[in-house]
């Protein structure tokens, strides 16, 4: 049961990461088609933005690890 | 694409006596994946184990050894399953100061960075590059690293009167970060960054410098947030206080799991070639085994990747992190106080 939770956990915090970082690339590469000259500027706020993402994404992540690791044990 | 996948099956799969061979002594042994990333008492050169000193401190006495066998050989140390290494008469070690592999690889990272600084430092004093332009491909490599991180880290995120000031570091935790990671992508080495105490001390040392550099406009934010009602900085002051801290965290949290996720990635998708032996005999492990590699053979492209954007990230972050301390606000516009709050609280 807790290892189901483990990958369950890991599976949704993908899916939310996942969609997370996809509105962000979706969103930037509108800018850029917008406003090529603007690209670097864009660039550096979408990897900002993602690295957030990523970083509470990870979090959730290392909790399923040791969940995981803690019932092997 | 079916045809060719089975024939490619085929083509690897067409030695019986090797595979024989193989199987047999890969069946039966167990392999250690969190021991490829766990910190240990030896450094692997090329398959040969190099046990490392012992620095331990038990009672208020200190032990010095050579490596954990010749501790256990004095008759002082014995072996316990629960707590590891404890004295004989059962008094635990209270503090662990001995050099483990992690360690060296921490160590090596940032003798590399002195080693390139001081070796460019010694050049540009000499006028190359400073009245001349660089000369040979490492010092172009190390030039183009430098100003990108002055010019697109430092410069784009700390005040522009301050930022000279915070070079230095954010230049010095990205070479020696990088270095570090990419020893994970040496056959025995390991990534030290791997290791949530190495990165927790990186990230601490950012903490630290943000708050030496904050201003009073920093703190006045914290405590007592401008332009907002007195009761909702009940709510505010706890939240920001948390926030001083969460960063940091984040920080280490994010380059651990990174540098961990991407060795216990490879280690088990190499690990499926042996599962599927196990599992549907030795003809399917050994044929399937040709997609397993590439795979890791482009995941190791990735790690190698990985390496470098998560010490581009770290830098980044720092630089963000000091400069959102360091700035001077000015509060004309007090009623766009809130809506920053809100977009720096992540």
């Amino acid at each position: 049961m807790g290892f189901l939770a483990a990958g369950l956990g890991a599976g949704i915090i993908a899916l939310g990461a996942g969609f997370g970082i996809g509105i962000i690339g979706k969103s930037a590469t509108e800018s850029i088609a917008r406003q090529p000259e603007a690209a670097g500027d864009i660039r550096g706020a979408m990897l900002l933005t993602a690295v957030f993402i990523e970083g509470v994404a990870l979090i959730g992540a290392i909790v399923c690890i040791i969940l995981a690791l803690g019932l092997g044990q | 694409m079916r045809r060719l996948s089975v024939t490619i099956l085929l083509l690897f799969a067409i030695n019986p006596g090797l595979l024989a061979a193989d199987t047999e002594e890969s069946s039966g042994g167990s392999f250690d994946i969190m021991g490829k990333v766990l910190d240990h008492d030896y450094v692997e050169v090329v398959g040969v184990k190099l046990y490392l000193p012992r620095i331990l401190l038990v009672d208020g006495e200190w032990y010095f050894y050579a490596n954990t066998k010749s501790a256990l050989e004095s008759g002082e140390f014995m072996q316990t399953e629960e707590s590891g290494l404890v004295r004989s008469d059962g008094a635990q070690i209270a503090l662990d100061m001995s050099i483990t592999s992690h360690l060296i690889y921490v160590w090596l990272g940032i003798i590399l960075t002195l080693l390139i600084t001081i070796w460019a430092a010694s050049r540009y004093r000499r006028g190359i590059g400073a009245e001349s332009e660089p000369k040979g491909a490492m010092h172009n490599i190390f030039e183009v690293i430098f100003v990108f991180i002055r010019d697109d880290i430092a410069k784009e995120f700390i005040t522009p009167e301050k930022y000279r000031r915070y070079v230095p570091y954010l230049f010095s935790v990205f070479m020696a970060i990088m270095f570090m990671n990419l020893f994970g992508l040496l056959p025995w080495a390991a990534s030290a960054t791997a290791d949530l105490t190495v990165t927790a001390t990186l990230a601490g040392i950012t903490f630290i410098i943000t708050q030496f550099s904050a201003t009073k406009d920093h703190w006045r934010h914290v405590f007592a947030f401008p332009g907002v009602p007195g009761w909702s900085r009940a709510i505010l002051t706890p939240v920001e206080i948390l926030g001083l801290f969460t960063k940091p965290f984040a920080l280490a949290i994010r380059l651990f799991a990174n540098m961990l996720s991407g060795k216990i990635m490879i280690v088990s998708i190499l690990g499926l070639i042996f599962i599927f032996t196990d599992m549907f005999g030795a003809y399917v492990g050994v044929g399937s085994s040709v997609f397993w590699v590439l795979l890791t053979a482009a995941l190791y492209f990735l790690k190698a990747l990985v390496a470098l954007i998560q010490a581009y990230v770290f830098t980044l972050l720092s630089a963000v992190f000091i400069g959102m301390a360091a700035e001077e606000h000015h509060h004309e516009e007090d009623d766009t106080a809130v809506a920053h709050a809100q977009s720096v609280e992540v």
